[in-house]
């Protein structure tokens, strides 16, 4: 019964993760390179929902600030960079995004300080079933995630920028050719990435504590779900994120706190050598 | 002032060594190693180690590169039949496990503590004689990898890693499989990082695990970029601004009141990210690069 408990939380973690790997398998798949600063935009998300929800006293404004507010920062940063690389080669993309992750980091550092910050949320009463405890705060989180994720899958599924994005992940020529304009894709992409990062980071500083550096550690956990998942596969992102939660919470007595992010690692090392492409990952994708 | 010198110059050399090491990685062959650190931390704990066992600093150096070398070799195995994007990842994971590691395994490591008491080099010598004689081994160390990646760099070997950088399909329809040759280079460069890693515990004398952060990784990089990629002029000369940034920006702190530590640290991160985007985005070729091509 222990067991299940920690099934519970790593289901919880796993949403976490979930969200963080769509970020980066939208950017991966349409904009073709892996984005580092998807953790720092995490945590540019938590910032911006923690002053909003100490300045208004509600997580819903706290939520919607991160979605707005990291949505922006992550516009911006393909505006002021990532589109005039997007002609050179994708090791320019990768170090521009290492750049910008620590950019951010460092004027979060600043104007936020570098202690440990928590979103003031009241206790309460955990719901009981058997030994399992559910706390309302949990069920509230893991609402917000499904929510976030319905509305991003219903954008890329039911609305024709959606399907544009789609198409470009599928084949950019093939949808230049068609008469989509690649730079309304790019927009849409960027501000949905940087949303849903956003989400993740404000969900990750609830259920732990906010650092500057919070948002980066999660960037192999998150680089791994979405490799698990296969690169481009938005359902894949958030079925690996869920399952590396899952397996993350329960291997936790066995291996010790500590090497949760060392077990992302071989978990990644192992889909890349077994099954590169992935749980729903297209064959061509990782070689 | 002098011994003031002395000690920039001993950690500008092992920044070299590190900058050689990716030269010949990224430079010449194109492997995104966004790991470097974790090479590093590997030698600088085992020779660290190994000398408090009372081995003699000649075997643990030699050990240090061995193990790092060591611990490239399965890594190259598992990823680098992969695209270069996902070599990028995968060696950024293996620096954050290597670190997790040394964090964790504290019977091995002490883990935060860290090792305090690492004998120094020519520890007999004593005084600023040592500092010297440190400062000239490093510096011939230095000079002999550099040495080695020019003549690497002019042969045979050397003209195929290139070409692997520039077209890994023509390579492999010639007959050659890319991945060994580029497996050969990563174990080079990683034993290159070992040996700095030694030089830099036994020069410090106190290793924790947060000296080991992937912003030393960065800072390698930020070398070579502003530099210029893949010449050997470009490693030296880009770890020349490194240390001009990171002496200067200590040097502000002291003299601007009210700065805190971290603060500063912030700053330092700050100004990495933003030269780092700046270089990619107006002069990816660095300064000593060729100005011909872009």
């Amino acid at each position: 019964m222990f067991y299940a408990q920690l099934l519970v939380n790593g289901l919880v973690q796993g949403l976490v993760i979930g969200l963080a790997a769509l970020s980066i398998t939208l950017v991966f798949g349409i904009a073709r390179f892996p984005n580092a600063a998807t953790g720092d935009f995490m945590t540019f998300g938590a910032y911006a929902a923690l002053s909003a929800h100490k300045a208004t006293g509600s997580i819903a404004m706290g939520g919607l600030a991160a979605i707005i507010a990291t949505g922006v920062i992550s516009l911006l940063a393909y505006l002021a960079v990532f589109r005039r690389l997007a002609e050179r080669s994708v090791v320019a993309l990768l170090v521009a995004s290492i750049g910008i992750a620590f950019f951010i980091r460092a004027v979060l550092g600043v104007a936020f300080g570098h202690s440990q910050q928590v979103f003031q949320v009241p206790l309460s009463r955990p719901y009981v079933f058997g030994s399992v405890r559910i706390t309302p705060l949990d069920l509230q989180l893991a609402a917000v995630a499904l929510a976030a994720l319905a509305l991003v899958f219903a954008i890329l599924y039911l609305t024709p920028i959606g399907r544009q994005m789609r198409a470009v992940a599928d084949n950019r020529d093939l949808a230049r050719v068609s008469g989509i304009r690649p730079d309304r894709v790019m927009i849409a992409l960027w501000l949905l990435a940087g949303s849903v990062a956003g989400v993740a980071g404000m969900m990750l500083g609830i259920k732990t504590i906010v650092t500057p550096e919070f948002g980066w550690e999660m960037l192999l956990p998150a680089f791994t779900a979405a490799i698990l998942g296969g690169i481009g596969s938005p359902v894949g992102a958030v079925v690996a994120g869920l399952i590396l939660g899952v397996v993350q919470e329960v291997s936790t007595p066995l291996v010790g706190f500590t090497y949760k992010i060392a077990l992302a690692f071989i978990i990644m090392l192992a889909v890349l050598l077994v099954r590169p492409r992935g749980l729903f990952g297209r064959l061509e994708g990782a070689r | 002032m002098e011994a003031y010198f002395i000690a920039i110059g001993i950690i500008a050399l092992i920044y070299v060594i590190l900058s050689l090491g990716l030269t010949l990685q990224y430079g010449l062959t194109g492997l995104i190693n966004f790991g470097h650190v974790g090479f590093f931390a590997i030698g600088a704990y085992t020779s660290a180690l190994l000398a408090l066992k009372g081995v003699p600093l000649v075997f643990s150096f030699a050990a240090a590169a061995a193990l790092a070398g060591l611990a490239a070799w399965p890594l190259g195995l598992v990823s680098l039949r992969l695209r270069d994007d996902y070599f990028a990842i995968v060696t950024l994971g293996f620096s954050e496990v290597v670190r997790i590691v040394i964090t964790s395994e504290r019977w091995l490591t002490n883990g935060v503590q860290g090792i305090p008491g690492i004998p120094r080099l020519y520890e007999g010598l004593g005084g600023s004689a040592a500092q010297l004689a440190v400062l000239v081994t490093v510096l011939a160390v230095t000079l002999v990898g550099a040495w080695i990646i020019r003549r690497i760099a002019g042969s045979p070997f050397g003209r195929l890693i290139e070409a692997i950088r520039d077209n890994e399909e023509a390579v492999q329809a010639l007959g050659k499989d890319p991945a060994r040759f580029k497996i050969q280079v990563l174990v080079v460069g990683a034993a290159l990082a070992g040996i700095a890693g030694a030089f830099y515990a036994h020069y410090i004398t106190y290793i924790v695990p947060d000296q080991f952060i992937p912003l030393v990784t960065f800072y390698v990089w930020m070398a070579i970029i502003m530099g210029g990629v893949g010449r050997v002029s470009g490693a030296i000369v880009g770890t020349a601004i490194l240390m001009l940034f990171l002496e200067g920006s200590r040097f502000l702190r002291d003299i601007v009141p009210g700065v805190s530590e971290v603060d500063m640290a912030s700053v330092r991160i700050g100004a990495v990210g933003l030269l780092l985007v700046l270089f990619i985005m107006y002069r990816p070729q660095g300064l000593m690069g060729d100005y011909t091509k872009r």
